[in-house]
């Protein structure tokens, strides 16, 4: 058996997964691990050096993918992406193509949910304006479900690349200092001033919900309610479904 | 009156307008300004009616000289009344785009002294934020049937997109419930919105030919036209809104027609229906909608097996087609042409993608299907695989349509609404 741990990153598991390949290793003979395990097995195939670096040419889209799928919160990501690697160097070239394949089934469903936690991320990231060391600053606390900070936060710079921001959450923060992005380890909390458009916001929540038609489950099926904790109009939701149902 | 309360009076008389799409505009953010699209639509929060909000909706009054029946915001309603100044929109828009609440905004308004007078006033609150805010995020106004050429053409400068709502399917529904609308007024603003886009189009086609940069300003109303019809406060039927919908989508391409159940609470006229529509039936409308868009269905197709013109509550339209023509069925997934594979009930449009690749490579058999996340439940009577398919043997049984059938019970539980319709395939 070989004990492989790029942690997080992918850029180590390509490293690792170079290294294997080149020696021939089977998907079956690898036990991947990942995010703050290393040490417990060892770091076998990154401290080989008889590995050789050869390059193997694989499809642009599984590199689109296998980055995608790197940033799913899950130790199995490795192995799956190892696997499939395997496979198409293996002679699959098609492979990506066939969508009901188990791999790359499994492989599809990562990257949609890791797209998704994006998406969600430039969706529910709520911004509150505060003064630092007498400077107005736009500074939020999200929390997303995989490891997307990297990959959702040039949208913010993109949209509000006037705007200094810090965005917080458990995995990684991000700050936007008008010329540079960087950014900082996760953090457990922090409390933001308050905001006073917030109750603006939801006076506007408020109003454009139609108690007529009540459908909780088709909200809570697009807003986790994982979610609810860093939005700030999600503690109207009970009240106003309780309102509604004395319509 | 306090902003706030105006805020909270303007939007809830704005909540009955369904669109709120984001999507289907780029525009890079300006220099110096704040706010881009990016072609894909972000609905920042939901709200326990399952509606997604996207955009900070508001009329910019709900004062309105006209006295349409099925409307809450009617000339004899007793609602309260507020106006926003435009600078307040201005600065609400501004403030909650900052804080990633919304896209943009879209802002309507009820009738004031006249259409022009009325259409000047919405684009005075684009303009403004176009202008004097830089902003660069997303606009929706509506256009006032009967407003100017001129007018409707600053709109389409500033605004993402521009709806006029034709509201009912004839004129003879509107003579008796809105009055005051025609639908050749609301047709005459639709086609002067659609030669605005085109000739929009055909200019950033003869600037991308000839290398010439864009015109940042010149693009018409980037995510084009939309429209909203209200159901069942009149008595006409689903095929006679589909036929409309149909032509409206041929005439003058609209990205979307969005229908509105109508509910008869705090509604007084005797021309109007008394009982509330069901919101399945609004549900089914898009599900017909979509199949017509894009699943290669005409209007008439879907509504030439239903008796009374109304589309059945208890199945989808696909399903109520395929059993009406078992004859075209079963059909094989490894050999069927792609639109044919469209028609089959439980495949949607991104799997017959996905089905004709892959048998390119290998025959397709029912794990496949149910790898693929196909419903089986609606597809197994239909398709023939590279395998056994015992369930197709039961497509020419006659009590197969019973296996469809729900109780009819259950159906006030189960009314998905138009949120989730327009992001599924059928």
């Amino acid at each position: 058996m070989i004990y492989a741990d790029p942690g997080d990153s992918f850029a180590e598991w390509r490293e690792a997964a170079r290294g294997l390949l080149a020696r021939g290793v089977r998907p079956d003979e690898v036990v991947w691990s990942g995010g703050g395990q290393a040490g417990l097995f060892g770091n076998a195939a990154a401290d080989d050096d008889a590995a050789p670096c050869g390059t193997f040419r694989v499809p642009a889209e599984f590199l689109k993918l296998a980055r995608a799928v790197a940033c799913y919160e899950s130790v199995e990501r490795w192995g799956l992406l190892y696997r499939l690697l395997y496979r198409i160097a293996g002679g699959r070239r098609h492979l990506l193509e066939i969508e009901s394949d188990e791999d790359m089934r499994c492989a599809r469903l990562m990257e949609k949910a890791v797209n998704r936690d994006v998406h969600k991320f430039h969706a529910f990231v709520r911004f509150r304006e505060i003064e630092v060391e007498g400077e107005k600053v736009f500074a939020a606390w999200h929390e997303p479900q995989h490891f997307t900070v990297e990959k959702a936060v040039p949208f913010f710079v993109r949209r509000f690349g006037d705007m200094r921001f810090s965005i917080f959450t458990p995995k990684l923060c991000a700050h936007w200092d008008l010329e540079e992005l960087k950014f900082s380890p996760g953090v457990e909390r922090v409390a933001l001033a308050d905001d006073t458009t917030e109750d603006f916001w939801l006076t506007y929540y408020r109003a454009i919900f139609n108690p007529f038609r009540l459908k909780v489950g088709a909200m809570k099926k697009e807003m986790p309610v994982r979610h609810w904790r860093t939005l700030p109009e999600a503690r109207l939701i009970n009240e106003l479904i309780e309102e509604a149902g004395r319509v | 009156m306090e902003l706030k309360t105006k805020l909270s009076v303007l939007a809830d008389a704005a909540k009955y307008d369904a669109s709120c799409a984001s999507s289907g505009s780029k525009r890079e953010r300006p220099k110096g300004g704040i706010g881009n699209t990016e072609g894909m639509g972000i609905c920042h929060s939901y709200t326990p009616d399952g509606r997604c909000i996207s955009l900070l909706k508001l009329l910019l009054t709900n004062v309105c000289i006209w006295d349409c029946s099925y409307c809450v915001n009617r000339r004899s309603s007793n609602v309260r009344r507020a106006r926003f100044k435009p600078e307040e929109v201005v600065r609400l828009t501004i403030d909650f785009y900052k804080r990633n609440y919304i896209e943009g905004l879209f802002l309507s308004s009820g009738i004031i002294q006249n259409a022009d007078y009325t259409m000047e006033q919405l684009v005075l609150v684009a303009k403004k934020l176009r202008e004097e805010e830089n902003f660069g995020g997303y606009i929706h106004l509506k256009a006032v049937p009967g407003a100017s050429e001129v007018l409707l053409k600053q709109a389409g400068k500033y605004a993402d997109r521009l709806s006029a709502n034709i509201e009912m399917p004839v004129q003879e529904d509107l003579d008796k419930l809105a009055p005051e609308k025609t639908i050749g007024e609301i047709e005459d603003t639709m086609g002067t919105l659609r030669a605005e886009i085109d000739e929009s189009r055909e200019r950033a086609r003869a600037d991308k030919k000839s290398a010439r940069p864009a015109g940042a300003g010149e693009t018409f109303a980037g995510a084009g036209q939309s429209t909203q019809l209200v159901v069942g406060a009149s008595r006409s039927s689903d095929s006679v809104i589909l036929k409309k919908a149909e032509e409206l989508y041929k005439k003058f391409k609209l990205r979307r027609v969005y229908y509105s159940a109508f509910s008869p609470a705090e509604f007084t006229s005797p021309e109007l229906s008394r009982t509330p529509t069901p919101p399945m039936r609004e549900h089914r409308l898009y599900e017909a909608d979509w199949l017509i868009r894009h699943y290669g269905f005409s209007a008439s197709e879907i509504t030439a097996q239903i008796a009374d013109g109304n589309l059945d509550l208890t199945k989808d339209p696909k399903l109520a087609w395929a059993l009406a023509h078992r004859q075209l069925f079963p059909v094989d997934v490894n050999r069927a042409s792609r639109s044919l594979l469209l028609r089959v009930p439980g495949i949607g449009v991104r799997n017959v993608d996905r089905i004709v690749k892959i048998r390119r490579f290998h025959r397709i058999g029912l794990a496949d299907l149910v790898r693929l996340k196909v419903s089986m439940n609606r597809a197994k009577w239909f398709v023939v695989t590279a395998d056994h398919n015992p369930d197709v043997f039961n497509l020419d049984k006659t009590d197969l349509m019973t296996r469809f059938r729900r109780p009819a019970e259950q159906l006030s539980l189960f009314a998905p609404g138009p949120a989730t319709v327009v992001m599924g395939e059928i």
